[in-house]
């Protein structure tokens, strides 16, 4: 290459030169970070909530124990009772793990009613492993803390209304649309 | 360690020089250009090096293993962390196993949809793989260009199934959730975009003296070599052979769609690399042909299992053995997969991806063995790099597109 007569006219190198001279009056794509926000797209899989029901106050899970049984990591631990007049199952506790979550998203896929869900809110950084375990009330007050600063009317997860999946791979209250309404106060 | 000794001995009367000693040096686990946890132990005469012994396992997680204690649909998420820049290349590599398995079909709007986002993802990870390897022979810029184009398409993995890397969006019998009309626009619009961007690398690295001075003539293999060595991939392909496991053993939409196989000619550094922009190019046509002739209906098969799915069948024989005593049988013959044993291969970004599966008729794998091409392509490291510079290992390094997470397992 190097007998080349063009080599001594710099073609490739001014060539090379030329897109990055028309790349540095292009509008710059970096994202400064704690100033501006990145945009986070609707269902994205962050920190984990349990739904607060607007109209009971308190969280929708029915302890039928199938998030437990399909996480992965196994980080879930559901306990729960059995009220003697009606046979139902109240959860009692509720414990995530979030420092072996993988975030997945099986759990908000399968669960029958929509109670747990991982919510789009994403800095959660903790300063020492007992604030990474989230139990019941840790879990409501993140829902708390996701919702206050939601703009829309109804708060709907993808993963809660499974698009073009067919019905029989759903769970009973999946087939219908599932969703909160956000109260404002 | 006698073997060892014994091969350095060889060295010391097969040099010119009467006073040569080999110098032994570690390149590794921590340095920047071995793209992991990749340790190399070298034996150099001055800068040259004569001989190279890969040490590997320092990401070691027992995938293998653990997959055994879970059933087949939470595998899945296990199979993001192998080659983690291209994930949903491993995701369906793992799905197609267990269908053809379980004999399930996905209806073909699955297929499509999981075709595309495949091709996205082998965009994004030779986007990274051309950045890195920029990078390391030292054009900086590349590396910038690079991850913005990259940071567009996690942008739209986040809107097709919200998360980035770790997708798992895949699952056995089509995909998870079906893609928005408007995510599949704004991809389609993108591919303009990208072919634009792919002219810019190549204008700023092929015919650069620098470029050209430390790629041709570096790392060279025959395609007989080449083969005997197990390469797969671009890898094999710039050494001239056309192999691709999209073309001879086709999955999911590719026979419906056309494309071609670029193929190389001297099998050296270059020749990889021009290879890969090739095929990225080869990708956004598969994407567009993808979206043009995308099919409306389900997204997931009606016969594929549960997230949930039982390990082992509930049913069981109770036989009675005296008057209280109830002897219960779990599982007694009851197959909830058909038992057996299969291998699948899908091409993933590095090469060729496969899955061997073990099945004993319980709902979780009893054995599941992954071909992963990384493990494979180290291999070839001593063969490539005997009698090249240091400078040049790193090169050469970069051009087999190594991810240790997927070698290690």
């Amino acid at each position: 290459m190097r007998r080349n007569p063009y080599y001594l006219l710099f073609r490739d190198l001014l060539g090379g030169l030329l897109i990055t001279l028309k790349t540095l009056f292009r509008k710059p794509v970096t994202v400064e970070y704690p100033r501006e926000r990145v945009k986070v797209y609707p269902s994205f899989r962050g920190r984990h909530a349990l739904v607060r029901d607007p109209e009971t106050g308190d969280a929708r899970c029915v302890a039928c124990l199938k998030c437990v049984q399909v996480c992965p990591s196994r980080c879930i631990d559901v306990k729960y009772e059995i009220d003697e007049k009606t046979g139902a199952r109240i959860m009692t506790q509720y414990n995530i793990e979030a420092l072996r979550c993988i975030y997945c998203g099986y759990c908000e896929e399968v669960c029958p009613v929509g109670a747990i869900v991982l919510t789009e809110y994403f800095e959660y950084s903790v300063r020492t492993r007992e604030e990474a375990f989230f139990d019941k009330e840790k879990l409501l007050k993140n829902w708390d803390e996701f919702i206050a600063k939601y703009t829309e009317k109804v708060y709907t997860n993808k993963f809660w209304n499974l698009k073009g999946i067919p019905d029989v791979l759903k769970p009973a209250p999946k087939r219908k649309q599932l969703e909160v309404p956000v109260k404002r106060g | 360690m006698s073997e060892k000794s014994l091969t350095t001995k060889e060295y010391i009367y097969t040099t010119e020089d009467p006073f040569f000693s080999p110098l032994t040096i570690q390149m590794g686990p921590q340095h920047p250009s071995t793209h992991g946890v990749l340790k190399l132990n070298l034996v150099l005469e001055g800068e040259k090096i004569i001989d190279l012994e890969p040490e590997i396992g320092f990401l070691h997680r027992g995938l293998e293993k653990l997959a055994e204690s879970m059933n087949y649909a939470q595998v899945l998420p296990l199979t993001d962390r192998l080659d983690y820049i291209s994930a949903m290349n491993n995701n369906t590599g793992y799905a197609l196993v267990v269908e053809r398995l379980l004999g399930i079909e996905p209806p073909p709007r699955g297929k499509y949809l999981r075709t595309m986002v495949c091709e996205l993802a082998r965009i994004a990870s030779h986007l990274l793989w051309l950045a890195t390897h920029a990078l390391d022979i030292g054009a900086m810029t590349v590396f910038l260009y690079c991850f913005r184009e990259r940071e567009k398409i996690l942008d739209f993995f986040e809107m097709i199934c919200g998360a980035r890397l770790t997708v798992s969006y895949p699952r056995i019998g089509g995909v998870r959730v079906d893609v928005e009309e408007k995510v599949l626009e704004e991809i389609y619009n993108f591919i303009p975009y990208m072919y634009e961007k792919i002219e810019e690398y190549e204008g700023l690295l092929s015919q650069n003296r620098i470029w050209l001075d430390r790629t041709v003539g570096v790392g060279v293999i025959s395609a007989e070599e080449a083969i005997a060595y197990g390469l797969t991939g671009p890898s094999l392909r710039g050494s001239g052979v056309a192999y691709d496991i999209r073309k001879h053993f086709p999955y999911d939409a590719y026979p419906e769609l056309d494309f071609e196989v670029p193929v190389g000619k001297n099998g050296d550094t270059y020749d990889r690399y021009w290879c890969r922009l090739q095929e990225m190019r080869q990708s956004l046509r598969i994407i567009k042909q993808c979206i043009e002739k995308m099919p409306d209906g389900p997204v997931c098969a009606e016969v594929s299992p549960d997230l949930d799915m039982q390990v082992f069948k509930r049913a069981f024989r109770a036989e009675a053995w005296g008057e209280k005593t109830f002897i219960a049988f779990l599982n007694e013959g009851v197959e909830l997969v058909p038992k057996g044993e299969l291998y699948s291969a899908v091409e993933g970004a590095k090469g060729e991806l496969g899955f061997y599966l073990v099945s004993d008729g319980s709902g979780r794998p009893y054995r599941l063995h992954i071909r992963a091409p990384s493990y494979v392509h180290i291999s070839a490291l001593p063969k490539l790099s005997r009698g090249h510079m240091v400078a040049d290992l790193v090169a050469i390094i970069g051009t087999l597109d190594i991810v240790m997470g997927e070698c290690d397992r």
